[in-house]
């Protein structure tokens, strides 16, 4: 490293920059907040934020898949809540005892049927947003604005404004019990990544997906079925939004109607922090994976400090934008060389 | 490796300095944490604010204040966070009565004792205590006061909160429990849900008034929005009617100074406040074991008494 010219250093420190400027960035706010809260790096803190960030995370994987596209999910939220709704009223068997816990709370119908159920329903929510961008020729930002709207709608009505709580402990374990010392939803979290990141690298819809955020119009004279790989990539954030529903669902005890307000815009942060471009075709699963923990870290770290918790948006609205700044700087400069 | 890391470092430093001013970093004995479900509310401020003055006044206090920002993952967040510093206490007013309920019970098995104040959880028996207003008491102090207005009886119209919300059915309860055995003498000649809102609370009256063959007594309305929304018609149609409202909302109480609604209730959110640090604080300090419930009585505040109104600082 000493003999290099200083030229050449700036150089690498650009293209390194341009890698990793979030995983960098992460690393800086763990070792920022390490050194003023020693408690921080408690194992149980770090998997809290893990678990905390485990559920947007699923929900940003799916988000992954649709941006690129160059499409965009902002349903997400609203999707969640209704999905929640509909596994919790399967586990209960209806509305009677709806906000019975405790002892009474032993569910109605198996787990098994409200999972599937939870998942049918961000599955068709999916497909059906997938359909109308595909066949309709609706944009996907127009699409998905009727269905944070109607979804969380959905959601008002089917549950007449109110909770539906407490349900069995093989529903609660999903959402509250741990492995060894890791929570449950982090390893579906990790899970569903390392099959996400499969399935973009290695197979031949990954890199149709890559292809069609690219330039769809390519893509589909070579060949690629650009259609059906747009409806999928919304019915796969669909399926993680109902699996995240049912996790949340089982964490809080508990689903409400109101779930998942704004969460369409933590999600859309992490991914973009995380490098995937708006315009599709450039991103990766890794990179989603770090801008949700960024996120999680950064939120932890302020409460732990306790900063004002108005401040706290601030700092991450700033961070959120000088993140992608440092990510576009270091690209042109890329490009310049 | 060695420059790779004093640019880490730099930042980082910087970071440091800018983080460790925006937090409050005093040598205090006592380190609670407070749990506001939404601090985008007025309401849920002036509650943190009043909870803020009480640890000062009290002294020795570390306050470390939290906003859940109307999100229940949030404030569970703010719980488990506050848990991992080592909090001597946490005082919440839940977002959710259930949902906040398995935070709060990992707070109370992780020994930290945990106060509740305004609303309650369930399902978490080993709560410290609850502090709050009985609205069922609220309602009954806006019935004895229109008693008082009207000894000799009078004609009533009841503008209901949001169907179904527990403020709204227990305030409508204890409008009834006074006056339902008077019935000869007061009666309800409307009742109607306005849902808790500023212009349903106008509308609904309109169209009350338009309906009915003699003006009114008095409107009787479960919160604030609903009694400026009434006042609002009542004015622009230049009738005489005694408007109650509830919660002493700033500009409810400037309304009531100025002759407007003839009176609203106080439930000294504040009260319940400065009330929750003192029972957790004395639980800390001196053992003292509190009652798991403690309710503070609502008043009807009107021109007479406006001075016990606690946000009348607020209005100029």
């Amino acid at each position: 490293m000493n003999d290099v010219t200083p030229s050449a250093r700036n150089f690498d420190a650009v293209q390194f920059l341009s890698k990793y400027a979030a995983p960098l960035f992460l690393i800086l706010l763990i070792l920022v907040f390490a050194t003023l809260e020693p408690r921080f790096l408690h194992p149980l803190n770090l998997f809290n934020v893990l678990r905390q960030v485990s559920l947007s995370g699923l929900i940003a994987i799916g988000m992954t898949f649709v941006i690129l596209t160059a499409g965009i999910d902002l349903s997400v939220g609203s999707l969640l809540a209704f999905a929640g709704l509909v596994a919790a009223y399967v586990s209960k068997g209806g509305l009677d005892d709806r906000f019975a816990i405790g002892a009474s709370a032993a569910s109605g119908n198996p787990l098994i049927f409200a999972v599937l159920a939870a998942i049918a329903v961000g599955m068709a929510g999916g497909a059906l947003q997938g359909l109308a961008i595909t066949k309709l020729k609706v944009p996907p930002f127009v699409v998905t604005l009727g269905g944070l709207t109607a979804f969380r709608g959905a959601a008002l009505l089917f549950s007449g404004g109110g909770p539906i709580s407490g349900f069995g402990p093989d529903y609660t374990w999903w959402g509250q019990g741990r492995i060894g010392m890791v929570p449950v939803p982090v390893i579906i979290f990790l899970l569903a990544a390392i099959i996400a990141h499969l399935v973009l690298r290695y197979t031949a819809f990954g890199k149709h997906v890559y292809a069609t955020g690219g330039n769809a119009r390519a893509a589909a004279l070579n060949g690629v079925p650009t259609g059906r790989i747009i409806l999928l990539v919304y019915v796969i954030s669909g399926f993680l939004c109902g699996l995240s529903a049912f996790l949340l669902s089982a964490r809080l005890n508990s689903s409400e109607a109101v779930a998942g307000l704004g969460l369409e815009l933590t999600v859309i942060a992490a991914v973009v922090i995380g490098g995937t471009s708006l315009f599709g075709g450039i991103g990766s699963i890794f990179g989603t994976v770090v801008g949700a923990l960024l996120i999680g870290v950064l939120t932890n770290g302020l409460v732990l400090l306790n900063v004002s918790s108005f401040v706290q948006q601030i700092v991450i609205g700033v961070i959120l934008v000088a993140a992608v700044a440092l990510d576009q700087y270091a690209a042109t400069q890329r490009q310049a060389q | 490796m060695k420059s790779f890391r004093s640019k880490l470092l730099i930042p980082g430093i910087v970071a440091a300095s800018m983080l460790g001013a925006l937090g409050t970093a005093q040598a205090q004995d006592v380190t609670i944490a407070s749990s506001m479900p939404a601090l985008e509310f007025p309401f849920f401020v002036h509650m943190q604010k009043a909870l803020a003055a009480e640890a000062a006044n009290i002294g020795g206090i570390s306050l470390i204040e939290t906003d859940g920002q109307n999100q229940t993952t949030k404030q569970t967040a703010d719980v488990e966070s506050a848990i991992i510093l080592g909090v001597d206490g946490i005082i919440i007013s839940p977002s959710d009565a259930v949902a906040m309920a398995p935070a709060l019970q990992q707070a109370v098995d992780a020994g930290v004792p945990v106060v509740t104040i305004d609303r309650r959880v369930e399902g978490v028996p080993g709560i410290l205590a609850h502090v709050g207003a009985d609205n069922v008491i609220g309602g009954e102090a806006q019935a004895k006061l229109i008693m008082e207005l009207f000894p000799d009886g009078a004609s009533i119209v009841n503008l209901q909160g949001q169907p179904g919300a527990s403020p709204a059915i227990d305030r409508n309860k204890g409008v009834h429990n006074i006056l339902d055995s008077m019935s000869d003498k007061y009666v309800f000649v409307a009742e109607q849900t306005a849902n808790f809102a500023r212009e349903q609370g106008a509308s609904v009256t309109e169209a009350i008034l338009a309906g009915l063959d003699s003006t009114p007594d008095v409107i009787v309305a479960a919160n604030d929005d609903m009694a400026l929304g009434a006042l609002q018609v009542v004015q622009e149609q230049g009738l005489n009617i005694a408007i109650l409202g509830f919660d002493a909302l700033p500009e409810a109480l400037g309304s009531v100074r100025d002759g407007g609604l003839a009176a609203t209730i106080e439930q000294f959110p504040g009260g319940q406040s400065s009330m929750a640090l003192n029972t957790l604080i004395g639980y800390l300090r001196d053992g003292a074991t509190p009652e798991k419930l403690i309710l503070l009585n609502p008043i009807a505040i009107t021109k007479d008494n406006i001075d016990q109104a606690e946000r009348l600082g607020e209005i100029d």
